[in-house]
């Protein structure tokens, strides 16, 4: 069985009168542990594909099965844990909380995690992950006094923070140097290796995509071409 | 480091735009202080009349005919007026079916200037042989009875006269007086008046400056025998002696407490219209600081907050701005019934009135009504928000 696996998923949006395909009869398998890149005109569907198998937005048709399990089918409460448990998200803009600072917002997956025994170790497991990708003397600094590089690399030790089974990365080095950017894939790779977390990142540098284990290439909704 | 909790975010939330929550706070701190205010002066008033007039011990009121209106607000007129009818009236009234006792006061208005040392004022003169009005009064005061040339002023006279201190002399209508004490509040008229004994009044006719005739009374109280109607009793003195008016206990101050009703009424308008308007006020803010941060909201979504979760959050933020807001109210509308006391000729004691348990009931009455006022102008933005789907909250901008 697949960690992912997604079914004649279709996702049409509805703008007055016209319907929108954003992602159209999509099928696909992906196995834990991959490392898999996405590219695609801007438009194609990729953030809509990789949001709905982050369960932030419903399909409006086809499933979505986690572990044999269809997310589409969990209540609002259950899919909320599966988003905090199971996936670790990067988007494709600055997202941290400008009130936090780095190690609070690191904290916040934790806040909102259902099992609260562990708490005592969370500032901890925040610093942690912080030192991990690199920035371990930044935890009292705010999102406003950091780099675009360093606020990156804090929402990823925030997507790592709940030891998430799928991180989904939204062209997450979009408007980063090319150092910083080859940094930030470092990164990644040597999470997908050490810890063995499945990683799907969104990207429009072809470069970057080659460098994922298994590529695919969104065109206007459909999964057009998977290339080894 | 500091625990990093729900209230954690709330507070830092809250700091981030100091003068909006402080906008919020005041608002409802007015409205909350216009409610402890407004709740704090009817059950005083209330309550200062029902016990002013419990304690005047008389059934009837009998006046000459003209200075009803007088009589009917008795406990609480401080005007110096000065009325007269023969002193025969004591008789003629004794006389009367269900009559057990009474007394009767003569009024005095002394003029600055033209008689007397002191500022005009109410003078009182009571019979000390039958009087039921004054005595316990004075015995709580004084501790032993007035004497001729001595006079004791009402718990306002004192400063109304200009005095000052105790046991100085003053003339009153030509005649020297040796003011003894001060009264007891009782948060009545009669607390603005001077009292002496009836034995007085010779020498003052005599001065020629008072416009008292010898032989003349101004008030009679009476008592009526147990298991006898006042108001009845009143109405056959009233029937049989044309020459007085006769206003019975129930009837004492009612024009005052329909006035006071009718406050109340605008009171309630007016706490009604600012809760409405404090609703909109929170509301319209929650609306743009949850449009703000709808951003924000579908980030916190993503990475597993649960619709619950960022209620949670808001409330906080949204109660704590409620509770400071209350409490500061609470605080100014108590300060402000205190201070206010003051500035009403009517009532003296408003504050006296409200015994801990009241101002607690009312603090707590404004605290839940303060939050609640917050949390229901919250509610529906927030609902808005969190219902949506992430990705949709964080694209929309
Ligand atoms: N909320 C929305 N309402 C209507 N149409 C939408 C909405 N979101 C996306 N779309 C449409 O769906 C299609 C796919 O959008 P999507 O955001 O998935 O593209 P993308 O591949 O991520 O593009 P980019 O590379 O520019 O980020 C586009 O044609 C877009 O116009
Ligand atoms: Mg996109």
């Amino acid at each position: 069985m697949s960690q992912i696996e997604i079914i004649k998923l279709n996702k049409f949006y509805t703008v007055g009168d016209t319907i929108i395909p954003g992602v159209n009869e999509v099928s696909l398998n992906i196995e834990q542990g991959e490392f898999l890149s996405v590219v695609g005109h801007s438009g194609s569907g990729k953030t809509t594909l990789v949001s709905i198998v982050g369960g932030i937005l419903r399909p409006t048709s086809g499933q979505v099965l986690y572990n044999g399990c269809d997310i589409c089918e969990l209540d609002d409460n259950g899919l909320s844990e599966y988003r905090n448990k199971k996936i670790g998200f990067m988007f494709q803009f600055a997202s941290l909380l400008p009130i936090l600072t780095a190690t609070e917002n690191v904290l916040l997956p934790a806040l909102f995690s259902p099992d609260q025994q562990q708490a005592k170790d969370n500032a901890e497991k925040a610093q942690r992950c912080l030192e991990l990708v690199g920035i371990g003397e930044k935890g009292l600094a705010y999102p406003s006094q950091l780099s675009g590089g360093q606020q990156r690399r804090v929402a990823i030790a925030r997507a790592l923070m709940n030891d998430p089974e799928i991180i989904l990365a939204d062209e997450p080095t979009g408007d980063l140097d090319e150092d910083t950017e080859r940094e930030i894939m470092e990164l990644f790779s040597r999470i997908n290796e050490e810890q063995k977390v499945t990683i799907i990142f969104i990207t429009h540098n072809l470069e970057l995509a080659r460098q994922a284990k298994k590529q695919i290439r969104m065109h206007q909704g459909i999964v057009e071409e998977l290339a080894l | 480091m500091k625990k990093f909790t729900f209230l954690a975010v709330a507070l830092k939330n809250l700091k981030r735009k100091p003068f909006r929550s402080g906008i919020l706070i005041s608002a409802i701190a007015i409205l909350v202080s216009l409610l402890i205010f407004a709740i704090s002066f009817s059950i005083s008033v209330g309550s200062s009349l029902k016990k002013s007039s419990d304690r005047l011990g008389a059934d009837l009121i009998i006046v000459p005919v003209g200075a009803r209106g007088f009589a009917e607000e008795f406990l609480l007129e401080s005007k110096h007026t000065a009325f007269y009818m023969p002193k025969e009236m004591i008789k003629r009234v004794a006389a009367i079916e269900g009559i057990e006792t009474l007394t009767h006061q003569t009024y005095l208005s002394s003029i600055s200037g033209l008689c007397c040392d002191i500022l005009p004022t109410r003078i009182i003169a009571f019979d000390p042989e039958n009087d039921f009005i004054i005595k316990p009064w004075l015995q709580g005061s004084l501790g032993r009875p007035l004497q001729r040339g001595e006079a004791i002023a009402g718990f306002g006279t004192n400063e109304n006269l200009g005095l000052g201190l105790l046991a100085v002399e003053t003339t009153i209508f030509n005649n020297k007086f040796k003011i003894v004490g001060v009264l007891e509040q009782t948060g009545t008229g009669l607390d603005n008046a001077l009292f002496m004994t009836e034995e007085n009044l010779a020498a003052i006719i005599e001065s020629g400056k008072s416009p008292l005739k010898k032989g003349e009374i101004s008030i009679i109280f009476a008592k009526v025998k147990k298991g006898a109607d006042p108001d009845y009793v009143g109405r056959v003195v009233e029937g049989s002696i044309v020459d007085v008016d006769v206003v019975a206990r129930s009837n004492m101050g009612e024009k005052f407490l329909n006035v006071l009703a009718d406050i109340n009424k605008i009171f309630l308008i007016s706490i009604t219209l600012s809760s409405l308007l404090t609703i909109f006020l929170v509301w319209a803010i929650f609306s743009a600081i949850a449009n703000e941060r709808a951003k924000e909201i579908g980030i916190m979504r993503a990475i597993g907050a649960k619709e619950s979760h960022i209620t949670k959050l808001f409330f906080l933020e949204v109660l704590t701005l409620g509770i400071i807001g209350s409490l500061i109210g609470v605080a100014a509308g108590t300060l402000l019934a205190f201070w206010l006391v003051h500035t009403f000729t009517l009532i003296k004691t408003i504050s006296a009135q409200l015994n801990l348990v009241h101002q607690l009931v009312i603090a707590v009455a404004g605290l839940i009504l303060g939050s609640g006022i917050c949390v229901g102008g919250a509610l529906l933005p927030i609902n808005r928000i969190k219902k949506m789907e992430p990705l949709l909250v964080i694209k929309e901008e």
